[in-house]
């Protein structure tokens, strides 16, 4: 799972100018002839960064993105829902993994990644800003947040970093079953019980404002953006991410009977594109910079597991120390 | 306190604002980073998958199957090495041979075992091509030079002592054999068509 909509660095004019224009060159041009580029590689100093920016935003969402969903194993409802939502939760932790060791192949060191989490130095994906009220709220997260994770993972695993890209290979292959027990849940929920209609519903309605911020406002055309494009960092717009989610998912959560609490929300059968209420970006920028209902707590659950897991490490970095049986 | 929906951490018991920010953490908080090698298949070489991170080989050998042979990932044998341990040569482009960069001449020593693994395309990774003998790093890529005939140009060579080599035992197969089992894992066992059919003919 992952949050979209990245934040990337802001650009200044001058930071191309200091990078070899032969070197550039060639870089370029390997892009350009769809060859990836390694860690050994030469690359512009912007590219490194926004890399690294990019992996380890995607990195610390897939293990913030584990807390709303772990909060719900030991009460999800039978023993097949606890062992497969323990299952899907152990592998966004191994995704998250997977990504540190994608972003150290660019020279930042995990401990300094997890520095930056905790400091709130980095973002991670907004959406799990927000709490996990019932059962129904878990389902919406497994099912949609996970197909708006896919749409664009699915994106970035063609872009140019080969360690990124490898690693998105793998989480993709887990994907699908996050994706299909999501769905599943979703499905017996909305053709369950009237109380369970109701509960899948309130959950729709709380998740939708999320759900469309999930992908970051509109990419306004710029320089910027367009550079990181060609260098095939970033792979899609914002919007191009939003559009494919609603064309695949709206027409999947309509027909379960459920609705979508947007009146506005509908396919223009001449542009083919959805249109919508324009999400509150005023909201999303002040959740995003640490006014949501969940960030302290999010963090707060991350900086305790550090520090109380640190004996842990310090006692795994004494191999040589020996068991004693205590006197009394 | 901080509040939470979550009664396991509301019993964590957390402030609602930490006095101080975390200390930065210290190097190799995290610990050394080891190379790991799959081997998806009886007779097939093993590739490169990944880094752990791991106080220890043997550490490292449990992390690096729980992050590179779960579900889905078929896994016959695994390897680790550490990352320092490594020797790697430079690159080439595409269509160049690194091997021809090695100019010296092979010493013919046996005094040290060398395992030798081969990138041969760019986006992809390193698999493993074979053993050689030779007095140390250097003269093990000029003895890899020699042994493995190539009817594709290499891109970029690692050089392993075999010593540094941490490979699960044959004996213990078994350890491998539990992943098939879970189907709850798998996206075949979420199967829901009958159920969203049965649920609009009801509607209509």
């Amino acid at each position: 799972m992952y949050g979209g909509g990245n934040v990337f660095e802001a650009m200044k004019a001058t930071a191309l100018a200091d990078e070899d224009p032969k070197k550039l060159a060639e870089f370029e041009a390997r892009i350009d002839r769809g060859e990836k580029i390694e860690p050994t590689d030469w690359m512009p100093q912007l590219y490194r960064k926004q890399l690294i920016r990019m992996i380890e935003q995607h990195a610390h969402s897939e293990i913030i993105g584990a807390l709303p969903e772990g909060t719900w194993i030991t009460r999800a409802p039978g023993f097949k829902r606890k062992l497969a939502l323990m299952a899907k939760v152990q592998d966004e932790v191994g995704h998250a993994q997977l990504l540190y060791a994608a972003a150290e192949t660019l020279g930042k060191p995990r401990e300094q990644m997890i520095d930056d989490l905790i400091s709130g130095k980095s973002k991670y994906s907004n959406i799990f800003n927000y709490p996990a009220f019932t059962w129904a709220d878990s389902c919406f997260i497994s099912w949609l947040v996970d197909a708006g994770a896919i749409v664009n993972q699915l994106a970035n695993s063609k872009g140019s970093y080969g360690p990124y890209c490898r690693a998105l290979e793998r989480i993709c292959a887990e994907e699908s079953f996050h994706l299909k027990y999501g769905h599943h849940c979703v499905i017996h929920l909305a053709t369950g019980t009237k109380k369970q209609r109701e509960m899948m519903q309130a959950a729709v309605n709380r998740w939708w404002a999320p759900m469309m911020h999930f992908f970051g406002p509109s990419d306004k055309i710029s320089v910027h953006s367009e550079i990181l494009m060609k260098w095939k960092v970033k792979m899609a717009s914002n919007d191009e991410c939003r559009q494919q989610f609603l064309d695949m998912y709206v027409p999947k959560i309509w027909e379960l009977g459920l609705t979508i609490p947007d009146d506005k929300l509908r396919k223009n059968t001449e542009t083919g594109l959805w249109e919508y209420t324009e999400p509150d970006w005023d909201e999303f920028k002040r959740v995003i910079n640490g006014d949501g209902p969940c960030n302290k707590e999010r963090l707060a659950v991350r900086r305790i597991a550090e520090e109380r897991g640190k004996w842990v490490r310090e006692a795994l970095l004494a191999p040589k120390a020996k068991y004693v049986t205590p006197l009394a | 306190m901080l509040q939470s929906l979550d009664p396991r951490v509301n019993r964590l018991g957390l402030p609602n604002e930490f006095d101080t920010p975390m200390p930065s953490k210290e190097a190799l908080d995290q610990f050394e980073t080891y190379e790991a090698f799959v081997q998806v298949k009886e007779g097939k070489p093993f590739e490169h998958v990944g880094i752990v991170h791991a106080p220890n080989e043997e550490m490292a050998f449990l992390f690096a199957k729980e992050q590179y042979s779960r579900r889905g990932m078929f896994c016959n044998s695994l390897c680790v090495v550490k990352t320092e341990n490594i020797k790697v040569s430079p690159y080439s482009e595409n269509d160049i041979d690194i091997y021809d960069s090695f100019s010296g001449k092979y010493s013919g020593s046996t005094s040290e075992s060398f395992e030798v693994f081969h990138l041969t395309k760019r986006g992809k990774q390193h698999k493993y091509e074979g053993n050689v003998l030779a007095k140390d790093y250097d003269d093990a890529i000029l003895a890899a030079k020699e042994s493995f005939p190539r009817d594709k140009a290499i891109m970029n060579v690692w050089i392993v002592k075999s010593e540094d080599i941490y490979v699960s035992d044959e004996e213990d197969r078994d350890i491998w054999d539990t992943l098939k089992e879970k189907k709850y894992r798998d996206a075949i066992d979420y199967k829901a068509s009958d159920k969203i059919k049965a649920f609009k003919e009801e509607q209509a």
